[in-house]
């Protein structure tokens, strides 16, 4: 019965061939999940490197195909952001061999929740659904659901480096080898093909390059006309103007679901949430799930009926507070896998290809690299108070850098057949 | 043509794309322009940037659907020859330019067309459409022609038309085992391409026709083999082979019969075979053909009263086989979720000709029952029978009451204790909290009284004062039962050795005590009280079992919520604040669930001026401690609100009720020792406090002790504004509309949406005062 060493191994085996564990495992697994996830801060500090996913929705082949591109677990530190489930075919295999893989590497592999990850809209979209097909019983759907309200509202990343190491790959035939930047330059922004092809490079301040592709929306549209005084490590008010600076150590990356709150100005304010309930229809819980990043001025009302809509200002006045350099959400599809707005402060990541099997966008994930003069850091996963007491730096903080890799749907033949059980026995 | 006009050629720069082997290609950059052929011809071309007398595109503009505008610059489109294209815009404005002229073209055509709307018929191009008699040899012309006529709705009319009356599908499917004995994949391909494009023709008569007998078996071969998945093949054809229909009780009726298999093949079809390619149209006449066979197969049943004698027969202790037992409450399971999308009147009709013929009594077998499937079952048909008519079975509760006999909810109580499936253990739960509901035992003693005149005159003949003492009694005893096992904790020592078994049920128990605090403390609080609950709870917050302690704490949490004085006097003598703080220090600094839980309790304490009782006990009685703690703030600010509180009206914000009571008796409550016992706290009763420490529950409806908000958990603002006076306003609001963790409300929210995702996402909304959409 108990779910522990190498019968979790079976369960990672069987889930990987997107076959269902029996329901008692699922059970021992949910109770094991919840002991490690009570452990967990309501926002999790994770440190650099790390890989950040969005949304999954129970595309299991893609989330396959995630693993592909970014690599295994736990050869790779994942982040996901929540929206395990519902959509898909395969929310039942996806979430639980994500929950099977946090369990037996919880520190290589984050969950928070998103606003997904609640009764009442998996009753509607999917998930409950298909929990009672494959089981005949609603059972596992509770289980699930327990766990659901223990998760992680949010995770802080630390320790980003705020410039990449080149990827050695064959560039892309798109790319335009004339639009690179200088091999010397510190590379920002790094955007991949599933088969490590570059498609794209952005060294930090130089000058946004015209897309030679009339229609495509430029990556990120890095905007270079931010401000110029650019600092070092910080707090040491040090330029990066100097050559081989290009290892410092830029703000945190916070990440969350949804968005921003009105009712969270501080990080630490997250940290004063009761967050084992259902969640809820308004307050700051709510929000971080399903608010919107919006070109507006301040606060709006979202279309949603839930959360809220948040401007530039918001993000970059929250950004400064917390010494954040960047926030990282999922949560809104966007056909190109993802979109940084407002001066790259915040970025949207959406790992679910061909959304919903139709909707014919790509996917991404966002990897961090790790910062190399981060040596000795503590790792303070759940818990040591004081995080933002850094010092106060007075300019924007630097980016991390960011390597996008983008992928589209699993190919159809290596999905299978879709294994939808059917009903065993009929009455009526 | 006349009235439409071409968009202005100005050059707009467009991109051409065609879509191939689902990926696509890119077919050159060039200018577009649309241009008007004559009266019933549009087309749009685009000519090469580069060689400007090269065309990337020509296409004639069709009069159906079918052309997409996405995001702002992009036109995406099925050609007439089924290939997929798109066109992007450079800019928005020449894609709207091209997007206006494709929309006036349309509109145009679309007119002509039904000028000469009788014609229709007539028209050889797209009113009929004749195939070859297929073959092996020619499935690859057959496919052709059916994709062609698929590219517009007359076309797939007409196609439809032509295999019904043309007994098409038969013919198409001896060529399966043909093409599998030669071994030709390429044929079989064709035939499951074919396959799928009738089935998604949607057209109903086809879609019924695939499920008889004498065709399903083919129907599903040929969709074994999906050219998708050109390495795989089904194997729909076993399964569906394999008679996997349980006739508990004969079926007299052959049409009936019928329509139980066809059902069956429908879903299978459903949720297996086509699962994949299903679209909306399909996935709706699929539902809609279950649905009406479903209604007729249950109408039918149910009406049969030989049919249910012999159902309901089978508990009555002469039978001897204990599968057949299982299976009969199985199919009674499927009855009843069928008559979830019922109407309710005749689903009302189901569940009376149900428990005439001994429903409850098999519910009690089922519940009892030591198959884990079979008592899942029997709680399912439970709470499918308490979401239909809570009302209804609460009567039987109450007759059987009258009649000295033992209620439903005795026997619900009884499982609940000792059920060890968490899945049942809920379900049962549910059902609990749903029949103890206090103001719909009311309502529901009420209408019986009303209506059943048998009823109302053995009440009077037992003589009881009042009815509601009835109800009320009935209320406080199976409320008592129920939390027998927390009562029991009373003298227990350590809470160091409860095993697994007691930690799960002291989880759920403290759960369903805190769904009554919040849901009917007016009610409940007398058993509460009485029973000492909370002492119980405050025992718990000492277990090691972090979850258990969790859900005491937040029984507390719930307690805060309530504006009541005597229980927060309770809290106070009971000193429950102790081992809640005790929490903060075993888990600080770390930053975990449990310590925000607390972290939250506090601030919580801080933040409402109504708990400044609280607030005062608590500083004046650890002050020490909570300087001690500094890793957060929240225990400074609360010193630094309770000496705020202190000084004089005038430096701070207005707080009459605080300065009427708190500054004449500066602390009252500190002089209470520690160590008190609950109930003790009644050396201080005020008119509230004995009014209903006596039990008495009529009065306290107006009072303010109701629970403030009715959520699972609610949800408070955590910035401090600075006018105090506001917040409060503002925090009413935020809490007068939270969730409902209830899983039988989201159930229901279920059973009520049968549709798929953009059709669901209009239901969302269900019970907010805001519609949701997702992402």
């Amino acid at each position: 019965m108990s779910i522990g060493g190498s019968d979790l191994d079976k369960a990672i085996a069987q889930l990987r061939a997107c076959r269902p564990i029996p329901e008692n495992q699922v059970r021992e697994l949910c109770y094991k999940a919840r002991e490690l996830l009570i452990e967990e801060g309501n926002v999790v500090g994770v440190n650099a490197p790390v890989t950040i996913c969005g949304d999954i929705h129970g595309q299991f082949h893609d989330l396959m195909e995630l693993f592909r591109v970014g690599g295994d677990v736990p050869d790779t530190n994942y982040l996901f952001m929540g929206d395990f489930v519902d959509r898909g075919f395969y929310s039942l295999e996806s979430f639980l061999l994500l929950l099977c893989l946090k369990v037996r590497y919880p520190d290589r592999l984050t969950l928070i929740r998103g606003n997904h990850e609640s009764r009442q809209i998996t009753t509607v979209y999917g998930f409950y659904d298909e929990c009672l097909r494959k089981y005949g019983s609603a059972n596992v759907w509770r289980y699930c659901c327990d766990v659901f309200d223990y998760l992680a509202l949010g995770a802080l990343v630390t320790g980003a480096s705020t410039s990449l190491t080149p990827t050695d790959g064959p560039l892309s035939d798109t790319l335009n080898a004339d639009t690179l930047p200088d091999p010397d330059a510190e590379l920002e922004i790094e955007t991949l093909s599933s088969t490590g092809e570059i498609m794209y490079r952005y060294a930090r301040n130089s000058s946004p390059q015209a897309s030679s592709q009339p229609t495509s929306n430029p990556p990120s549209s890095p905007n270079a006309s931010t401000t110029p005084s650019r600092v070092g490590a910080a707090g040491t008010g040090a330029t990066s103007s100097a050559n081989g600076s290009t290892h410092n150590e830029g703000g945190a990356v916070l990440c969350v679901h949804g968005g921003l709150s009105p009712l969270i100005d501080k990080i630490d304010k997250i940290r004063l949430l009761d967050r084992k309930q259902e969640v809820p229809h308004e307050g700051a819980m709510c929000d971080l799930l399903w608010s919107d990043p919006d070109e507006i001025d301040g606060w709006g009302l979202s279309p949603r009926g839930a959360g809220f809509l948040f401007g530039a200002d918001i993000v970059k006045h929250f950004n400064h507070q917390n010494d954040l350099s960047l926030i990282a959400r999922a949560h809104q599809l966007v056909m190109e896998g993802f979109k940084e707005m407002f001066d790259n402060t915040i970025v949207t990541v959406w790992s679910a290809p061909n959304y919903c099997y139709r909707c014919g966008n790509v996917a991404a994930i966002l990897e961090l690299d790790e910062d190399g003069s981060n040596e000795g850091y503590v790792r303070r996963s759940n818990g040591d108070a004081g995080r933002l007491k850094a010092p106060l730096v007075q300019k924007r903080l630097e980016g991390p850098g960011r390597r996008y890799r983008v992928f589209e749907a699993a190919p159809q033949d290596s999905r299978g057949m879709p294994a939808k059980k059917p009903v065993a026995d009929y009455f009526l | 043509m006349a009235q439409v006009a071409a968009p202005a050629n100005d050059r707009k720069r467009v991109k051409v794309y065609e879509l191939k082997n689902n990926d696509w290609f890119d077919r050159g950059t060039g200018f577009c322009r649309g241009i008007i052929v004559n009266q019933d011809e549009a087309r749009i071309i685009v000519n090469s940037e580069d060689e400007p007398t090269r065309q990337l595109l020509e296409t004639t503009i069709s009069k159906d659907d079918g052309y997409q505008k996405q995001q702002e610059t992009l036109i995406v489109w099925t050609d007439r020859n089924g290939t997929d294209m798109a066109l992007s815009f450079q800019e928005p404005e020449g894609c709207a330019a091209i997007w206006d002229f494709v929309n006036e073209v349309q509109a145009r055509l679309q007119m002509m067309a039904h000028d000469d709307g009788l014609s229709d018929e007539n028209d050889q191009h797209e009113g009929s459409i004749m195939l070859p008699m297929p073959d092996l040899g020619n499935l690859a012309e057959v496919e052709n022609h059916m994709r062609a006529a698929n590219q517009t709705p007359a076309g797939r009319e007409a196609l439809a038309k032509f295999v019904l009356s043309e007994n098409y599908i038969s013919k198409l499917i001896p060529l399966v085992e043909m093409a599998e004995d030669l071994e030709s994949i390429d044929d079989l391909h064709r035939l499951c391409s074919i396959m799928k494009i009738l089935i998604l023709l949607n057209d109903n008569a086809i879609v019924e026709y695939v499920v008889t007998d004498d065709v399903i078996l083919g129907v599903v071969g040929a969709l074994e083999y999906d050219p998708d998945f050109p390495l795989h093949k089904a194997n729909h054809r076993q399964y569906l082979s394999n008679d996997r229909f349980k006739e508990v009780v004969k079926i007299e009726d052959p049409n009936i019969k019928k329509k139980i298999h066809y059902t069956y093949r429908l879903q299978y079809l459903k949720d297996v075979v086509l699962a994949r390619i299903l679209d909306d149209p399909t996935y709706s006449v699929l539902n809609s053909l279950i649905f009406f066979h479903q209604v007729d197969i249950v109408q039918h049943l149910q009406s049969d009263s030989a049919y249910l004698k012999e159902l309901f027969g089978i508990f009555s202790g002469k039978e001897q086989n204990q599968q057949r037992q299982k299976d009969a409450v199985q199919l009674i399971q499927q009855c009843c979720n069928v008559g979830k999308s019922l109407q309710a009147s005749i689903r009302g009709g189901l569940y009376q000709n149900f428990i005439n013929h001994g429903l409850l009594d098999v519910l009690q077998f089922a519940l009892k029952h030591n198959d884990v499937t079979v008592r899942v079952a029997g709680a399912d048909v439970l709470l499918s029978l308490i979401d239909h008519d809570g009302m209804m079975v609460r009567g039987y509760i109450f007759k059987a009451l009258q009649e000295q006999k033992k209620p439903l909810t005795d026997t619900l109580i009884e499982l609940l204790l000792v059920e060890v499936d968490m899945g049942v253990k809920s379900n049962l739960g549910d059902a609990v909290k749903i029949l103890l509901d206090p103001s719909a035992l009311s309502a529901s003693f009420d209408t019986l009284t009303r209506t059943n005149s048998e009823f109302s005159a053995r009440m009077r003949g037992i003589g009881l004062p009042h009815n509601d003492s009835f109800v009320q009694r009935y209320y406080q005893e199976s409320t008592r039962k129920l939390f027998q096992p927390l009562k029991n904790l009373e003298g227990r020592e350590s809470m160091d050795n409860l095993s697994t078994s007691e930690v799960t049920l002291f989880i759920y128990l403290v759960d369903v005590l805190c769904y009554f605090l919040r849901q009917h403390y007016s009610r409940s609080k007398y058993i509460i009280i009485t029973e000492v609950l909370g002492a119980r709870v405050a025992q718990l917050l000492r277990c090691p079992q972090q979850i258990l302690r969790l859900g005491a704490l937040k029984f507390f949490r719930a307690c805060l919520n309530l504006n009541d004085d005597y229980l927060h006097r309770q809290m106070i003598s009971q000193d429950v604040f102790e081992p809640i703080l005790q929490i903060v220090f075993d888990t600080m600094p770390r930053d975990n669930l449990l310590n925000s839980a607390c972290l939250e309790f506090f601030e919580t304490i801080k933040r409402e001026s109504v708990l400044k009782e609280l607030l005062k006990h608590v500083v004046t009685t650890y002050r020490d401690r909570l300087e001690a703690i500094t890793y957060v703030d929240t225990f400074k600010d609360l010193i630094l609100r309770y000496e705020q509180r202190q000084e004089p009206v005038s430096t701070q914000e207005v707080d009459h009720s605080f300065t009427s009571v708190e500054s004449d008796t500066p602390s009252r409550t500190v002089n209470i020792p520690s160590g008190v016992r609950w109930g003790q706290a009644l050396r201080d009763p005020d008119a509230d406090e004995e009014a209903y420490f006596n039990g008495s529950d009529e009065d306290d409806d107006g009072l303010p002790s109701g629970p403030k908000s009715n959520g699972a958990s609610p949800v408070r603002p955590l910035v401090n504004y600075p006018d105090d006076d506001g917040e409060e306003d503002e925090m009413d609001i935020l809490t007068t509309s939270a969730p409902s963790a209830s899983p039988l409300r989201a159930i229901r929210a279920q059973t009520h949406s049968n549709q798929r995702h953009h059709r669901r996402e209009s239901q969302t909304g269900e019970g907010k005062k805001r519609k949701k959409k997702t992402n």
